[in-house]
Order: structure tokens, then C-alpha cells, then sequence
């Protein structure tokens, strides 16, 4: 039973990455240049789960499979006098939607906390356990 | 011989069977869990009505045939994939609800019949010492 808590510990893991991907997207919101400073526009990404632990995928447990890039259209905001604005002063931002990015955290997060609760629930049954041969 | 009839009569193999069957769904649960954001996971369960049924059976066929006769060892219920709840559009049919539930259910029952065999155990125990005083 004690490689019960690890099934717990990798959903952990992947929904903390999630999380990272998510506070990522949301700190980048408005940034219209990549790290060389181009006029490049962060794209947002997420992350793909798939089952299984990430050093055994046939073990039970979850992964983070890919972190993609989300490929639909930038936003395009017209902004005369920017300095990333086209020859017609629009500039444009990346397809990120605070909103949306706010309730993928708060899922995230609940699901992070439902895990937790598991690793208690699972401690509870390995000390109720243990408890027969002590 | 006494020994094996004071640790068969008392009912601890089908309390241990049911402790192999709570740990083993336990596990289950906690994949269903950490598989909430995974596109296309199927849910896996054991049932628990229908282990329980196999275990009464048994349990019927010992009171009939006689104490020892019948074991209890290759009872254990099958990973199933239940259809309960939503389809998403992800293709997962994972309910948190629904598990959290059957986590508290099943850890409950756990405790529970650890807390039997502790006191089926301390009984033996009772018994052995009465007899060697």
C-alpha cells in the first residue's frame, strides 16, 4: 500500500507544473517581445496529462505528457505610437485571456488539494494498519 | 490443528481478504484521482457489491461444508471501467465528487476492519495465553 502515496505524489507533480504553465501565461499576458527582444508575442501554452508515473508510464499514476503551444490567432489591439505597432498602429498581444487562465489555476489548484486530501486519507489507512503489528 | 482452527474460525481470512480488497480499490481510487486532467483516461473501479456477494457465498458454503474446508484466497474482484456520470468532451467520466466519496467510503471500511482483526487478533491472544498459563 505504501506505493499508494506515490500515485498521489505524481498527480502532485502535474499539477504543480500545470500551475507553473498557467502563473507563466498569466505573467505574460501583455508581453509583445520574445527574450531577444523582437517583436514576438508570447504564445500561450499548456500542459497534456496522460496516465502513468513519468519514470514508468505502466505504473499507475499521471504525467505531464507534453507542454504545447496554443496555435490560435494573437490578439491584435490597435495602439498607435507603440513601439511593436504595424505600419497601421496595430500591435500584437499574445492569445492569452486572463479570465480563462484564472479558472484553469483555480482547477488546477482544487485538484492539487483533492490530492493532498488522498495523501491523508492514505496515511490514515497505512497507520490503521501498522497498527497490528505494533 | 488448533492453532489453524482458532485463526480460521473466527472469520480473520474474510477480514483479510476484504483489507487486500479496500487496500487494492484505494489505489484505484487515487489513479482515478490523479488522472482528473488526463484526455481520454477511462475510470477504474472494483465492485464492491459483488465481492461482498462472492465472500457471502463462500462464507455460506464454509458454514455448510464445515470449519477448514474451504478457503478464501483466490476470492478478489476484477478491475472494471464503470460508465457512471458524464462523458466530457475530453473523454474522461471522472467525477471528483463521486471519489472523494468513495475514498472516505472505502478508507472508512478499512479502518473499520482493521479495528476487527485488532480485536480478533487480541482475542487469539487472550486465548493462547489462558491455555499455556
Amino acid at each position: 500500500m505504501f506505493d499508494s502515496l506515490d500515485i498521489s505524489s505524481s498527480a502532485l507533480t502535474a499539477q504543480r507544473t500545470r500551475l507553473d504553465t498557467i502563473a507563466a501565461n498569466i505573467a505574460n499576458a501583455n508581453t509583445t517581445r520574445d527574450a531577444s527582444g523582437k517583436p514576438n508575442p508570447y504564445r500561450r501554452r499548456f500542459a497534456v496529462f496522460a496516465s502513468g508515473q513519468p519514470d514508468d508510464h505502466k505504473a499507475p499514476g499521471v504525467h505531464v505528457d507534453q507542454i504545447r503551444m496554443d496555435e490560435t490567432a494573437f490578439r491584435k489591439v490597435s495602439l498607435p505610437g507603440h513601439p511593436d505597432a504595424d505600419k497601421d498602429g496595430n500591435v500584437l498581444f499574445p492569445n492569452i485571456e486572463p479570465a480563462i487562465e484564472s479558472v484553469n489555476a483555480l482547477d488546477a489548484s482544487r485538484a492539487y488539494e483533492a490530492n493532498v486530501t488522498a495523501m491523508e486519507v492514505t496515511k490514515s489507512m497505512l497507520n490503521a494498519s501498522l497498527r497490528l503489528i505494533a | 490443528m488448533f492453532l489453524e482452527r482458532l485463526v480460521n474460525q473466527a472469520g480473520s481470512p474474510v477480514l483479510e481478504q476484504m483489507l487486500s480488497f479496500t487496500a487494492a480499490r484505494h489505489k484505484l481510487i487515487l489513479e482515478n484521482l490523479a488522472n482528473v486532467g488526463a484526455p481520454g483516461y477511462r475510470q477504474k473501479d472494483l465492485d464492491l457489491k459483488k465481492f461482498q456477494g462472492m465472500l457471502r457465498e463462500r462464507v455460506e458454503h464454509l458454514d455448510q461444508a464445515g470449519s477448514g474446508s474451504t478457503g478464501f484466497e483466490d476470492i478478489s474482484a476484477a478491475v472494471e471501467h464503470p460508465t457512471r456520470g458524464f462523458l466530457f468532451h475530453d473523454g474522461t467520466n471522472i467525477s471528483m465528487e463521486q471519489l472523494e466519496g468513495d475514498m472516505a467510503k472505502n478508507g472508512m471500511m478499512h479502518n473499520m476492519v482493521i479495528e476487527l482483526l485488532r480485536k480478533q487478533y487480541a482475542q487469539m491472544d487472550m486465548a493462547l495465553k489462558e491455555r499455556v498459563g
